[in-house]
């Protein structure tokens, strides 16, 4: 029943002036039994006489009947009889087009079905859509891919946004009352601030008395002696074994606060190095003149190191040396006084060698 | 959000009255506003926020307690202020666990830092990497993770730092902000030292709301006296059903004036991931709005008069239940 009904209701199915109003007044208990019974009449529409054969036609004429005694007892009986009747014919007539509608049941089934199928297709769309602007979405894991934390493939990047004004924006519309205010499709309700400047002091107050404290302008490894003009409140100590903080410092306050402000030129520390370099070289130079000696660099550096004084070791690698006819990766010094073209790499490799 | 200044009396408040339908607009805005926004939003700010205070306004963003959000603020409202035309360097003084270079995407250009100039290898001009995106920002980073910061000077290397950014020839900075790294060790001490304001970020949390509270109490007692709060990951509809304390609870224990409110965003972990501050999103978040207005009120030390509270159900056309 529940079924049927549902599909009678919308105002499409129904040929105007029938079932709906009648039905509505029907009494509950006799609503069914009645339908039944015309069902069961109806006789040529067997799909409906297997549904009703639930119901016993001889019960549904007692009901009836009772219904018609009932109805005698009271005084006006005969009008509400005749209403019954009314009605009842009433629904008889309204019947058949609702049958009709069963009988066309495959058209319907049709149409239930082009339904279905267009419900699945909004769905897929729907989803394709939401799929498409999820992936539009930044900021996920593959922005750190493209910055090179993580190694995968490099992705898309989008383009920074421009709202120069952040409260007259069109993602913020604050109500004309200023009770509420709209912000990213949001409505949020506003309440106002009511922190006064006396309550702000109270508060200042409570904490002055609560935390008295000094801040230290001074960072003292421990163990150090404090220096005699330093209030020791004011004193920090930081342990030797302090994450990221030392007080040990290579370089002298002065020194430091000279390097903070300079603005032009070569920094401190590379003006220096530099220095020391130019010396270093400058002295090797003149050492170079004195010997009379080209100034090439590979000599020079032949001319400086030491040799070694295991003159039996070097005899021994000099047999080696020969017999694999120069193809080792080591060689030892004495062959580079033999070889004056020597390569880089050798000279580096002794340079590991000697230090 | 507050823009809200949310005023019982219209009048102290000229941008309030009707008379800005149309009003002198300082940066002339190429595209056409909606003109349905025109009607509904109380406030035209159709102009620069107005600096006050002297410069550079050196402001340290601290918080306490860890992780509740100081790096984040420091790179938006750093970003945002930058974008409101005004000269930024930011300094990360979380010198233990650094990351603001993280959060900018500038991770790849920090060279040197401040220790290398303390040294002497390299001048601070050097060691400011300034952003591509805003040629208006600057990044100066205290040192490199595996180096220890030299403290033998204290707080005074910061305070060298500040006064050769005022003398730097190009012009000093307007704003310059220090992220701070959490607790109250030597870290904390030598980022507020130069500092003349402070942001105390928080969350809504007992937990972060006791260490904000020593703090405050910390820097009053250093003598900065400008201190506002922004509370940070604030949720509307943890707030209703009174599982989490409301922005006026958390103002009502700390007494703070209120520079903002942001509320809970995934897109804050999505920018973080991109090296992308959330307040350059298009569309812009809700997180990214309140950032914004945070800079705008920075800038002009103008604090919330009103804040959200709660959602309001928004009524929800027939078809939105297609258009998802
Ligand atoms: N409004 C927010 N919504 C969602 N997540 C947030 C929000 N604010 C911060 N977070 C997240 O909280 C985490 C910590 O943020 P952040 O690094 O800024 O904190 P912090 O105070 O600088 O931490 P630390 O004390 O270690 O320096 C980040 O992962 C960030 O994504
Ligand atoms: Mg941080």
């Amino acid at each position: 029943m529940g079924v049927w009904s549902l599909q009678f209701n919308p105002p499409i199915f129904l040929i105007p002036h029938q079932v709906s109003t009648n039905a509505l007044d029907f009494r509950p208990q006799l609503a069914c039994n009645k339908t039944y019974q015309i069902w069961n009449g109806k006789s040529k529409y067997r799909s409906f006489l297997i549904r009703a054969s639930a119901n016993t036609s001889g019960e549904e004429d007692k009901s009836v009947k009772d219904e018609v005694t009932l109805t005698k007892l009271a005084k006006d009986g005969m009008v509400i009889i005749q209403h019954k009747v009314s009605r009842l014919q009433e629904t008889i007539v309204s019947l058949p087009p609702v049958v009709f509608l069963v009988k066309r049941s495959p058209l319907s089934h049709l149409a239930l079905g082009f339904c279905i199928a267009a419900a699945m297709l909004i769905v897929g769309v729907r989803a394709y859509v939401a799929r498409k602007l999820r992936q539009k979405r930044t900021g996920s894991v593959a922005d750190l891919v493209r910055r090179g934390q993580l190694n995968s493939d490099r992705r898309g990047i989008s383009t920074p946004g421009m709202y120069d004004d952040p409260f007259n924006n069109p993602q913020v519309k604050i109500s004309r009352n200023n009770t509420s205010v709209e912000m990213c499709g949001k409505v949020y309700k506003l309440e106002p601030v009511t922190l006064t400047r006396e309550e702000q002091n109270i508060h200042q107050k409570r904490r002055s008395r609560a935390y008295q404290w000094k801040r230290p302008t001074i960072f003292l490894k421990e163990g150090d002696p404090i220096p005699s003009d330093v209030d020791p409140d004011t004193v920090r100590w930081i342990p030797a074994n302090h994450p990221f903080a030392t007080t040990i410092s290579d370089i002298t306050e002065d020194l430091a606060q000279n390097n903070v402000f300079q603005k032009h030129g070569v920094p401190f520390r590379i003006q220096a190095e530099h220095e020391a370099l130019q010396k270093k070289l400058e002295a090797l130079q003149s050492d170079q003149k004195l010997n009379n000696l080209a100034i090439d660099p590979g000599t020079a550096r032949n001319f400086e190191r030491p040799f070694k004084s295991n003159p039996k070791l070097e005899d021994q690698q000099q047999m080696e040396h020969n017999s694999k006819n120069g193809q080792t990766a080591s060689q030892p010094e004495s062959q580079s006084q033999q070889n004056s073209h020597e390569s880089s790499s050798n000279s580096t490799y002794e340079e590991k060698q000697t230090l | 959000m507050s823009s809200l200044r949310f005023l019982p009396n219209p009048t102290h408040f000229p941008h309030l009255n009707p008379i800005p339908k149309h009003p002198p607009n300082p940066n002339p805005n190429p595209k056409p506003k909606h003109p349905f926004t025109q009607i509904h939003s109380a406030l035209q700010y159709n102009r620069k926020p107005q600096l006050t205070g002297p410069t550079p306004r050196v402001v340290v963003i601290t918080s306490g307690k860890g992780g509740v959000g100081k790096t984040t603020t420091t790179a938006n409202i750093g970003l945002s202020l930058a974008r409101l035309n005004f000269s930024v360097v930011a300094i990360d003084a979380d010198v233990g666990l650094r990351n603001l270079d993280l959060l900018l995407g500038l991770e790849n250009r920090v060279n040197y830092t401040v220790v290398e100039v303390l040294n002497g290898d390299c001048r601070l001009d050097q060691a400011l990497v300034r952003d591509k995106r805003w040629s208006n920002f600057e990044l100066l980073c205290i040192s490199k993770p595996r180096s220890k910061l030299p403290l033998g000077f204290g707080g005074k290397a910061l305070v060298w730092l500040v006064d050769a950014l005022k003398a730097r020839q190009e012009g000093c900075p307007d704003f310059i902000l220090i992220d701070c790294p959490a607790g109250i060790d030597a870290g904390f001490i030598t980022a507020i030292t130069p500092a003349n304001e402070a942001v105390l970020v928080t969350t809504p949390d007992i937990t972060a709301l006791r260490d904000a509270d020593r703090v405050t109490g910390l820097l009053e007692c250093d003598g900065i006296r400008d201190i506002k709060m922004i509370v940070n990951r604030v949720r509307t509809d943890l707030i209703r059903g009174e599982d989490m304390m409301s922005v006026l609870d958390v103002q009502e224990m700390l007494g703070l004036a209120l520079l903002g409110v942001i509320p809970e965003d995934s897109e804050v972990i999505r920018s973080t991931n991109r090296g992308f501050p959330l307040v350059l999103n298009k569309p812009p978040t809700l997180a990214g709005l309140a950032f914004e207005q945070a800079a705008w009120r920075l800038v002009e030390q103008d604090s919330m008069k009103a804040v959200m509270v709660e959602e309001e159900p928004k009524k929800k056309g027939f078809f939105s239940f297609f258009g998802g």
